[in-house]
C-alpha cells in the first residue's frame, strides 16, 4: 500500500521544483538526489532527526549553500546560481536572527529600505506597519528586539520576511524555540496568514506532530535523502518504511521475519497479509490500536505478554509503558473512550491488536 | 518581617567584607594620591625648597608659559591622531580576525600572533624603532636600494610622524582585541539575514555589523586615550625631545624636583582623561551592551 505517483497531491501551478539536489560536506553526503515539486500556497513540512539533511536542504534552497548537483527551478527560472537575496525567496531563522540593535519597526522595514525595493519612505512605513498589524504587534513598533517575549520575536521574524512579499517562505524549525503554549498558537496563526497572502512555506522541523499538524504534504528525510512525500495522513497511515515509522514515534516496532502472508517476531506469528516491500523485516502497530487484556483473557488475536511499568497522562489519553522481555512497548488510551483502567506495576498483562491494522514491512512481498 | 532581616544583615556584612580590601586599597593608593596631588599643586615652590604654604603661583605659571599650554595642545592633538590611527589600521584587523576568519582556532591564533611583541620589554619595542626609521635605517636603505628614492628620507625618525609610527604600532592591539571580541560574538545569521533581506555589503557593514561592534570600538578607545595621554617614554625616545607631551612635562618637572609644577600637569592630565572617557561612555551603555 505505498502511495503511488498517482496518490500525489496534483499541483496546478508549480511555483517550486528542485531536481536532483546533492550537497556534500566531505565524506558526508548531506543531501543525496532530492527531487520535490511545490504548488502555490501551498504548505510542506519536512520531517526528519537532526541530521537527516533537512536545514541543509533548506539553505540551498535559500541560496546560502550551493549544491554540488541538482537544480532549484522557481517560478519558472532556473535559480540554482543566482545569490539568495535576487530570489525573492523568504528565510525565517530557528533562532529568529532578528537585529538585536533596531527597533520592532526597523527590523520589519531592513529588506525594504536597504533592499532594491525603490519604494518611498512612507510606503514603506505604510508596508510594515500593515504587516506588524498582520501579524498582532501593533503597538509595539518602538520597541526594541530584546524588550519583546520569545513568541513576539518570532512574529518579528516572520513579518520582516513577509514585507518582502515572497512567494516562497522557508522556515527553518520555527516552532522550535517557543513553548507549547506558543506553539499550539503560532501555528494557528501561520496557516492563517498564509491563507491570506498565498504564500508557499517550506517547514523544516524535528516534531512528528508538528510536521503532521502543519503540512499540507509531509516530506520525511533520511539521511539526506526524501524517503517518503504525502499527505499527513497518508504519512501516517501508510509510513513508506520502517524508518518512516521510527520518525513518526506513534509504532511499537517488533523485528521478526515475514514469510508466506505471515509475521513471526516476539508475539509469535500473525497473519500479514499486506506488506511493504522494505529491506528490513519489521512489524509495526500503532500506539492507540494496542490494546491492554488480563493475562487469562482468551482471544485470536496476536498477544504478547509484558510487564507494566507506569503511566504518563497526556491530558487527552495516557500513555502506559509495558516492558515485553526488554523491549518497551507503548499503549495509548484515548480518555474520549472511557476512563482508563488501572494496571498494578510489575504484573503480567497480555497486550493485543487487531493484526489487519498492523503495518508490516518485508523483503518478501507477495 | 522578622525572618528575612538577619538574613540580609548577614548577606550585608559578607557584601561589606569582600568589598573591603579593594575599598583600602584604592583609597590609599588611587584617591589619597590623586588628592594629595591636587593639595600639592597649590603649595609654594622656590628653587631648592617646597612650603605647603597655599599658593595659585604654579597654576599661573602653567597657563601663563607656551610652553606648558603647548604641550597641552600637542597631548590632545596628537591623542586624537593615535586614535584615528589606531582605529584605521585595527577596525580592518579585528573585521578579519574577528568576522571574516570562520575557523575559532585560526582567529584566536592570529590574536596571539598579534599580542607576541607584548613579550618583549615596552622600551625596546619602542627604541626598535630607530633602527627602523633612521637616516640610514632599514626602510631607506631598502627604498634606496630598489631605487624608489635617491637620497634618504629624514622625516622619518626624530619627528612627530615617527612618534604617530610607534605609538599606532604599540597600542593599535589595544583597539584590536575589543573590537575583534565584539565582531566575534556577532550571530552569523544576522548577516545571512541581512543579505536574504537584499542589503548589499555596504548597506550590511554601516547598518549591522559596525552599530554592533561599536562598544569594541568605544573600549578599545578608552584603552589607547587613557594609554596615549598620560605616554612620555615614546615620544621622549622617537622625536629627539622635540615632541613635548604633558607626560614628558611631569617626568622633567619631577626630574628637577618641581613637585608643585609636576602636580599641576598631573591634575590636568587626570581632569582631561576623566572628561574623555565620560565621552567615551555616552557613546554607549557599555553595561547594557556587553
Amino acid at each position: 500500500m505505498q502511495p503511488g505517483p498517482e496518490d500525489e497531491v496534483v499541483v496546478e501551478t508549480a511555483v517550486f521544483r528542485i531536481e536532483g539536489l546533492t550537497r556534500r560536506y566531505g565524506d558526508l553526503l548531506a543531501l543525496d538526489n532530492a527531487t520535490l515539486e511545490a504548488g502555490a500556497n501551498e504548505y510542506i513540512s519536512f520531517l526528519g532527526p537532526s541530521g537527516s539533511g533537512k536545514t541543509t536542504l533548506l539553505r540551498v534552497i535559500a541560496g546560502f549553500e550551493t549544491p554540488d548537483a541538482g537544480r532549484v527551478i522557481f517560478q519558472g527560472r532556473d535559480v540554482t546560481n543566482v545569490p539568495a537575496h535576487e530570489r525573492g525567496i523568504g528565510f525565517v531563522f530557528q533562532n529568529f536572527a532578528l537585529f538585536p540593535h533596531l527597533t520592532v519597526m526597523k527590523n520589519v522595514a531592513f529588506g525594504l529600505t536597504h533592499g532594491k525595493s525603490g519604494l518611498s519612505a512612507a510606503d514603506i512605513d505604510r508596508r510594515c506597519r500593515e504587516m506588524i498589524d498582520m501579524v498582532g504587534l501593533s503597538g509595539m513598533e518602538d520597541r526594541g528586539v530584546d524588550q519583546i517575549s520569545g513568541g513576539q520575536r518570532q512574529r518579528v521574524a516572520l513579518a520582516r520576511t513577509l514585507t518582502l512579499r515572497p512567494r516562497l517562505v522557508l522556515l527553518d524549525e520555527p516552532l522550535g524555540a517557543l513553548d507549547a503554549n506558543l506553539r499550539g498558537r503560532m501555528r494557528n496563526e501561520l496557516r492563517a496568514i498564509r491563507e491570506r497572502l498565498g504564500v508557499t512555506f517550506l517547514h523544516v522541523t524535528g516534531s512528528e506532530s508538528e510536521a503532521l499538524a502543519m503540512g499540507d504534504r509531509v516530506v520525511v528525510l533520511d539521511r539526506g535523502r526524501l524517503i517518503q512525500t504525502g499527505t499527513p495522513a497518508e504519512v501516517y497511515d501508510h509510513p513508506a518504511s520502517p524508518d518512516v515509522a521510527h520518525f513518526l514515534n506513534r509504532f511499537n516496532m517488533f523485528d521478526g521475519k515475514l514469510s508466506g502472508g505471515s509475521f513471526t517476531g516476539a508475539f509469535g506469528t500473525a497473519p500479514a497479509p499486506v506488506a511493504t516491500r522494505s529491506p528490513r523485516d519489521v512489524y509495526a502497530v500503532r500506539y492507540d490500536r494496542m490494546r491492554v487484556l488480563p493475562l487469562s483473557a482468551r482471544t485470536d488475536r496476536p498477544t504478547l505478554k509484558a510487564r507494566y511499568i507506569a503511566s504518563e497522562y497526556l491530558g487527552s489519553s495516557i500513555m502506559s509503558f509495558f516492558d515485553a522481555e526488554g523491549h518497551v512497548v507503548e499503549v495509548e488510551h484515548h480518555l474520549s473512550l472511557g476512563a482508563p483502567e488501572t494496571y498494578e506495576t510489575r504484573q503480567e498483562y497480555l497486550l493485543s491488536w487487531n493484526p489487519e491494522k498492523a503495518i508490516v514491512f518485508g523483503r518478501e512481498v507477495q | 518581617m522578622p525572618e528575612p532581616a538577619p538574613a540580609l544583615k548577614r548577606q550585608s556584612m559578607t557584601t561589606r567584607l569582600l568589598l573591603a580590601p579593594g575599598i583600602l586599597w584604592m583609597a590609599l593608593f588611587l584617591v589619597l594620591p590623586i588628592l594629595m596631588i591636587v593639595y600639592v599643586s597649590f603649595w609654594t615652590q622656590t628653587t631648592f625648597n617646597i612650603s605647603p604654604t597655599p599658593t595659585l603661583a604654579s597654576w599661573k605659571a602653567f597657563f601663563g608659559s607656551d610652553t606648558y599650554t603647548g604641550a597641552l595642545w600637542t597631548t590632545l592633538r596628537l591623542w586624537l591622531i593615535i586614535l584615528a590611527s589606531t582605529f584605521i589600521v585595527g577596525y580592518p584587523t579585528a573585521l578579519f580576525v574577528g568576522l571574516l576568519v570562520k575557523s575559532k582556532t585560526v582567529s584566536t591564533v592570529l590574536l596571539v600572533i598579534c599580542v607576541i611583541p607584548f613579550w618583549t620589554s615596552f622600551l625596546i619595542r619602542v627604541l626598535a624603532w630607530r633602527p627602523m626609521l633612521g637616516k640610514e635605517g632599514a626602510i631607506n636603505i631598502v627604498l634606496m636600494k630598489l631605487h624608489i628614492i635617491s637620497q634618504p628620507i629624514e622625516v622619518l625618525l626624530f619627528t612627530e610622524l615617527s612618534v604617530v609610527i610607534g605609538m599606532t604600532q604599540i597600542y593599535c592591539v589595544f583597539m584590536v582585541g575589543p573590537i575583534a571580541f565584539m565582531l566575534a560574538r556577532i550571530d552569523r545569521n544576522i548577516i545571512e539575514a541581512a543579505r536574504d533581506l537584499g542589503a548589499g555589503f555596504g548597506r550590511i557593514f554601516w547598518k549591522i555589523i559596525f552599530p554592533l561592534s561599536l562598544p569594541g570600538v568605544v573600549v578599545g578607545a578608552i584603552f589607547v586615550s587613557v594609554m596615549v595621554l598620560g605616554e612620555f617614554a615614546t615620544s621622549a625616545a622617537l622625536s629627539g625631545r622635540k615632541v613635548n607631551l604633558l607626560g614628558n612635562i611631569i617626568v622633567t618637572q619631577v626630574g628637577s624636583l618641581k613637585w608643585a609644577m609636576a602636580s599641576v600637569v598631573g591634575v590636568i592630565l587626570t581632569v582631561v582623561m576623566g572628561i574623555v572617557i565620560a565621552g567615551f561612555l555616552r557613546i554607549v551603555d557599555l553595561k547594557r551592551e556587553l
